[in-house]
């Protein structure tokens, strides 16, 4: 072979290209449009699912996340801290807890609260909204304290070493100091850790749903046996990017933005 | 090296889709006649001692290759499992069994011999779609014929009579036992049945709960999270027996009827169900099934 290394890699980049190319073109030449259509987007089936997607299904779907993420923060937070902590068995316990939560999959977690700790004890959850917002916060905030636990970590050690030279406690330091840095620094995985809380609220169904309390997929696939068709899962799934994709962006956003600051 | 194959990984992949689409096209119209023959006469002595009696059934005769069976020898059955008595899993022999199973054994032993059943699961939601969708040859999922289903599916006759009924726990024997007197409580449905449609028709009182599968309406039940469950009567006739926990308190005659489910355009497997289902009516092996899974 008498080509240059970089012919070569042109000439396989071109190759590469071409193939892509022409692949993406079989395939759309080989998709029947108007049946693939009719079976996934039927306009009549679209508009059908409005307003009560959004007014009632996207409602009960934020109502789940914020529950979750508010109750998941605040107690993320606490196990940060305890995680961290100079008293060894707060460090256990939240090593536990953060283990054993992050460890079983939030569907079953799901079902040995929601549907257990009635049967065992004989209290009952206040309502659906609680039932599922609170397993779902206590797993989230298995995976937020190991989130914050990092963020506080990152801040450097002169910044607590100097505010406690200047005479403040350990937990001022921490609360007004060391916490307040960290979240800058965490705040792009919080808000994918958001998204995420966002699509897990789809599982909380598994504990049974009154027509006034379905999320969005739940809702999706309610319209998939009405309809017989499942033009509604696609449209919920519409929805479910309509929330996600403007945060994840923000999050990107705000990472290049805190990398440039600085800088 | 490495940053050639880089770039040339995703190429590769949409290139094996590309040949796998392929291929399954081929597969279905053009190999099914031969192999499926030699298969059978190969396999009949080991499957006819598991489904006993298939001598019996060799009358219908059927062309196993004009079925349009989505893989080669086997009846390929679309379940929600498990939802016993009709289909759950053996214990010891983790062999799909049940009424349901049992019955589709014995029809698919009766269009040819050595046609075995493979089963996939799947949510109850819309599974009368699947065999349209091509992940399955049929449904065999206690499944009721109705007329929106059947837009979508050619069903065969019914084979099995189930009513609605209503399961309470045991202290509420005296006290739940209509729909009236559920006014204001909660009743737990399974998404997408005709219990479902049922209570949403005649329990207008009270506050429906659905829930995606029976084990959770049994945990929500004796966890008072609701008051009654309705749902097909086999099922929650069986609950009771086995849970004193729980209690029938009443039937509701719907005239139901359990169907299979095939392609609406596969009017040769229907029609060999259909002659499956008669015919083991004929011979007492339906009955013999039955008093199997529903002794009183």
């Amino acid at each position: 072979m008498s080509l240059s290394r970089r012919q070569r890699l042109r000439l396989v980049r071109g190759g590469v290209y071409t193939a892509t190319v022409a692949a993406l073109v079989l395939i759309l030449l080989a998709v029947d449009w108007g049946a693939l259509g009719g079976a996934l987007f039927k306009w009549e089936i679209v508009k059908d699912q409005f307003p009560d997607i959004l007014t009632n299904a996207l409602r009960n779907t934020v109502i789940f996340t914020i529950f979750g993420f508010i109750g998941g923060l605040s107690l993320g937070l606490l196990l940060a801290i305890m995680r961290l902590s100079s008293v060894k068995p707060y460090r256990w316990f939240a090593a536990t807890y953060i283990e054993v939560l992050r460890g079983i999959p939030l569907l079953v977690t799901l079902l040995i609260l929601g549907f257990g700790i009635p049967i065992a004890t004989g209290w009952q959850w206040p309502n659906p909204y609680v039932q599922g917002s609170v397993p779902l916060a206590l797993v989230a905030s298995a995976y937020i304290a190991e989130t914050v636990r990092a963020g506080i970590e990152a801040v450097p050690r002169g910044q607590m070493e100097a505010a406690r030279s200047l005479g403040m406690s350990y937990t001022r330091a921490m609360a007004t100091i060391i916490i307040p840095q960290a979240f800058r620094i965490i705040v792009p995985p919080l808000t994918n850790e958001f998204v995420l809380l966002i699509k897990d609220t789809s599982l909380i169904s598994v504990l049974g749903v009154t027509a006034k309390t379905l999320d969005l997929a739940r809702f999706g696939r309610n319209g998939v046996n009405d309809t017989a068709n499942a033009t509604p899962l696609v449209v919920a799934g519409l929805v479910y990017l309509a929330l996600t994709v403007p945060l994840t962006q923000l999050a990107a956003w705000m990472e290049r933005r805190s990398k440039a600051g600085r800088r | 090296m490495r940053r050639i194959s880089r770039i040339a990984a995703p190429v590769l992949a949409l290139g094996l889709i590309l040949a796998a689409c392929g291929d399954d096209n081929s597969s279905s119209t053009d190999e099914t006649t031969a192999p499926a023959e030699e298969t059978t006469t190969a396999e009949t002595t080991e499957t006819a001692d598991t489904t006993s009696g298939t001598e019996d059934n060799t009358a219908t005769e059927v062309d196993v290759a004009s079925l349009g069976l989505i893989a080669d020898g086997k009846l390929t059955v679309c379940t929600d499992a498990p939802y016993p008595p009709f289909e759950f899993q053996d214990e010891t022999t983790n062999e799909w069994t049940g009424f349901d199973m049992d019955v589709v054994r014995e029809i698919a032993a009766g269009i040819g011999e050595g046609l075995e059943l493979a089963v996939t699961v799947q949510p109850f939601d819309g599974i009368w779609l699947a065999p349209k969708a091509g992940t399955c040859d049929m449904v065999a999922s206690a499944m009721t014929i109705t007329e929106e289903r059947q837009a979508n599916a050619l069903f065969t006759d019914g084979y099995f009579d189930a009513d609605q009924s209503l399961l309470v726990r045991a202290e509420d024997e005296d006290t739940l036992n209509s729909l009236e007197a559920l006014a204001g409580k909660t009743i737990a449905v399974q998404t997408g049945t005709t219990g479902e449609s049922y209570a949403e028709e005649n329990a207008t009182d009270a506050t429906l709960k659905s829930f995606d599968e029976p084990a959770a309406m049994f945990l929500a039940l004796e966890g008072k999270q609701v008051d009654a469950i309705l749902q097909d009567l086999p099922v929650n006739a069986e609950r009771a027996l086995k849970d004193d926990k729980t209690v029938l308190t009443a039937t509701f005659p719907t005239g139901e009827q359990y169907g299979f489910a095939v392609a609406q355009d596969n009017t040769a497997l229907g029609d060999a169900l259909n002659a499956g289902i008669s015919e083991l009516k004929a011979n007492g092996k339906y009955d013999e099934i039955y008093a199997k899974y529903f002794a009183k």
